[in-house]
C-alpha cells in the first residue's frame, strides 16, 4: 500500500530515528494524526525549541540551554575535580547518583581507528586548555569499560600525568545489590583483580 | 553429556526431521550427498553457534526458505536441557535467535552449554596445515572449558584490529605514533592472559595426548605438543602474568617501527603456534601420513579427556567420515575408547567399518530422510 504523501514523509522522518523500524514509524505517524491539532503543534514546537535553545556548554561540552551550563556555574561544586565521560547521557547517569560534586567534561565519543575517530575528533584539546587554566587537580576517567573506552582513558592518562595531574579510573566489578553467582566470568575476574584490603 | 533428541526444520536438505537418540553410538549410513554430515553439522552448530563447514550462516537455511530451526535436547551431568536456534537470513546477514531452556541468550553466551568434539578428515590439516588452524583448535578447546577465555579472545581481536588500523594510518602519516601507547597497554594485558591460559591448556593437553598416543602405538612412539610463542624466548614465558605483560609491552615497543612499516602487529598470541614432535622429530615437516593421522587421533582423544577434566563431563563426539581414513587397528582403538563412555555420532558410507558394535544404532540416510 502507498501512503499519501504527507504521511509517507512523516513516517520516513520517524524511521530515520534510532531504534525505530518501519512498523513503529507508521504507528507513531498515525498516532500523531489522531492527536488534537494543539497537541501536535506543541510537539512540533517542543522539538524546534529544544533544537534552538539547547547547545553545547563551551566549558564542559555537555548539553545546556545556558552558557556556561548550570553545573559549570554552580558555586557549591568542587572545581578541582573533573569527570571525563564519552556522551552527554553519561553526565545524566552520573548526576542521577547525586553523590558526585565535581565538574564534567564530555568527549563526544571514544578513540576508534576502525571508525576513523582520532584525538582531534574528540574534545581533548578543550580539556587540556581547561587544565592549563590551573584549578583542576584530579581527572576521573569514566569512559565506558570497553576496548575503545579503555584506550581513550589510557591515552588521556598518558597526556595528563606528565603535567602533574592526578588521573584516576572508575572501578570495574560487581554491581551493588547483585548476587555473586549471577555475575559473568569476565566481570568476576575483573572484580577479583581490583580487590582491596578491608 | 548426551544428546537425547534433535529436531530440524528447513535445515540444509531437511524439511522436517525428528530424531530421538537412545544409544551411545549412533551411526548414520548412506551414499554421498544424502545429508549425513548435515545432522552432525546441526549438533555442532548448536554447541558452537557456527558451522564447521562454512562461515556463512545463510547457507544452512534450505533453499528459498525464510528461516530454519534447530531444536536440541541434551543432558549435562544427568540434567535435561533444551536449546533452540533459529536462523533468519536478512540480505547478506543472518539473524540468530537462541533460546536456552526457555530464556533467550546472546550467541556469545552459547559457548560452553553443550560441549562437542568434532573429528573430520580436515583435521589432518591440524598437523599439516597453517598455524591458524592450530590456534583455532586450541582456542575452541579452551573456550569450551572456560567461557571467560572466549570473551578475552574476542576483546583481544578487537584491540588488535584497532591497533592494526592505527598502524596503517601512522604509515600514511595521518596519525601520530604516540597514539599507539593507549592500545599497546591493553593488547599486552590481554595477550599475557591468553598466552598463560594457552600454556596451561597445552601442558595438560600434551600429557593426555602423549598417553593416548602411547596406547595407539603400543608405546613405540612418544608424542609431545608444545606451545611456541612467536618471537619470544622460553625464559621470558615462564614468569608470572604481570612480568609477561611487561615483556610483551617491551616487545611491542621495540618492534614498533617494523609494525608501522608492515601495517600490522607482528607479535602476540595471534602469531603463535603449536609444535608436534614424535620421538623428537617434527611431525609437520617430517612425519609420514600415517604418523600424522595417529597424531591427530591422539590429539582428538586427548581433547575429550581435557574437556572432561575441565567440566566434569565427557563432551559429545562427532566423527564425520573418519572411519574410512583410519586403518583397522586405529579404528578398533577409537571404538574401544568411546565404548560405554562417550556418546558418539558417526557418519559413514558402509557398515563394514563397525564389525563389533552391538549397542550402536544405525540410521539410514537417503536424500533428506532418515530411517532407523
Amino acid at each position: 500500500m502507498q501512503y499519501i504523501a504527507p504521511l509517507a514523509k512523516l513516517i520516513e522522518q520517524f524511521r530515520a530515528l534510532p531504534g525505530i523500524g518501519p512498523k513503529s514509524a507508521a504507528r507513531l505517524a498515525y498516532h500523531i494524526l489522531e492527536m488534537d491539532k494543539a497537541r501536535a503543534e506543541a510537539l512540533a514546537a517542543a522539538i524546534v525549541e529544544a533544537k534552538n535553545k539547547i547547545g553545547y556548554c563551551q566549558v564542559c561540552f555537555n548539553l545546556t540551554d545556558s552558557n556556561p551550563c548550570k553545573i559549570c556555574c554552580a558555586d557549591e561544586r568542587d572545581s578541582t575535580t573533573v569527570c571525563v565521560v564519552e556522551e552527554p547521557r553519561d553526565v545524566a547517569a552520573m548526576e542521577r547518583m547525586r553523590e558526585y560534586r565535581g565538574l564534567y567534561h564530555v568527549l563526544h565519543g571514544s578513540l576508534s581507528p576502525l571508525e576513523g575517530i582520532g584525538p582531534q575528533d574528540l574534545r581533548i584539546k578543550e580539556l587540556l586548555s581547561r587544565i592549563q587554566a590551573g584549578q583542576i587537580q584530579e581527572v576521573i576517567m569514566a569512559t565506558n569499560p570497553n576496548v575503545e573506552g579503555e584506550a581513550t582513558a589510557m591515552y588521556l592518562a598518558r597526556l595528563l600525568k606528565p603535567i602533574g595531574i592526578k588521573v584516576t579510573r572508575i572501578a570495574h566489578g560487581l554491581p551493588i545489590g547483585g548476587d555473586l553467582e549471577y555475575a559473568d566470568e569476565v566481570t568476576l575476574s575483573k572484580a577479583l583483580e581490583n580487590r582491596r584490603e578491608i | 553429556m548426551r544428546v537425547n533428541a534433535l529436531k530440524l526444520h528447513n535445515f540444509r536438505n531437511y524439511v522436517n526431521l525428528k530424531l530421538v537418540f537412545t544409544q551411545n553410538i549412533n551411526i548414520f549410513l548412506g551414499c554421498n550427498a544424502q545429508g549425513k554430515t548435515n545432522i552432525l553439522e546441526a549438533i555442532y552448530f548448536s554447541a558452537m553457534g557456527r558451522s564447521h563447514r562454512t562461515s556463512i550462516d545463510n547457507e544452512l537455511v534450505s533453499w528459498q526458505q525464510a528461516s530454519c530451526l534447530i531444536n536440541i535436547g541434551f543432558s549435562r551431568i544427568g540434567v535435561e536441557n533444551e536449546l533452540s536456534l533459529q536462523l533468519k537470513p536478512l540480505n547478506t546477514r543472518c539473524i540468530k535467535e537462541i533460546v536456552y531452556n526457555g530464556h533467550p541468550i546472546k550467541p556469545r553466551d552459547l559457548m560452553g552449554s553443550l560441549n562437542v568434539v568434532l573429528f573430520s578428515p580436515e583435521d589432518l590439516m591440524l598437523i599439516k596445515g597453517m598455524p591458524a588452524a592450530r590456534r583455532h583448535f586450541l582456542d575452541l578447546e579452551i573456550s569450551q572449558a572456560s567461557p571467560a577465555y572466549y570473551q578475552q579472545l574476542l576483546k583481544y581481536n578487537r584491540v588488535l584490529a584497532q591497533r592494526n588500523n592505527l598502524l596503517k594510518k601512522i604509515r600514511e602519516r595521518r596519525e601520530n605514533s604516540s597514539l599507539l601507547e593507549a592500545w599497546d597497554e591493553q593488547l599486552a594485558q590481554l595477550a599475557a592472559v591468553i598466552i598463560i591460559k594457552r600454556l596451561a591448556a597445552v601442558k595438560k593437553l600434551t600429557m593426555l595426548a602423549n598417553l593416548m598416543h602411547r596406547k595407539i602405538t603400543d608405546s613405540k612412539e612418544n608424542l609431545v605438543v608444545q606451545y611456541a610463542v612467536h618471537n619470544l624466548d622460553d625464559a621470558e614465558i615462564l614468569k608470572d602474568c604481570g612480568e609477561l605483560q611487561q615483556a610483551i609491552l617491551h616487545k611491542l615497543l621495540s618492534s614498533r617501527d617494523n609494525d608501522i612499516l608492515r601495517g600490522s602487529t607482528g607479535f602476540g598470541p595471534h602469531r603463535d603456534d603449536l609444535v608436534f614432535t614424535v620421538n623428537g622429530i617434527n611431525l609437520r615437516n617430517f612425519g609420514s601420513q600415517g604418523q600424522q593421522r595417529t597424531g591427530v587421533l591422539a590429539l582428538k582423544l586427548a581433547e575429550l579427556e581435557f574437556i572432561k577434566s575441565e567440566t566434569g563431563d565427557y563432551p559429545v563426539l562427532l566423527l564425520d567420515d573418519v572411519m574410512s581414513e583410519l586403518d583397522e587397528q586405529r579404528r578398533t582403538q577409537l571404538l574401544y575408547f568411546i565404548k560405554d563412555r562417550i556418546q558418539t555420532f558417526i557418519t559413514a558410507t558402509d557398515e563394514k567399518y563397525f564389525p563389533e558394535i552391538k549397542q550402536g544404532k544405525y540410521y539410514y540416510v537417503n536424500n533428506g530422510h532418515v530411517a532407523e
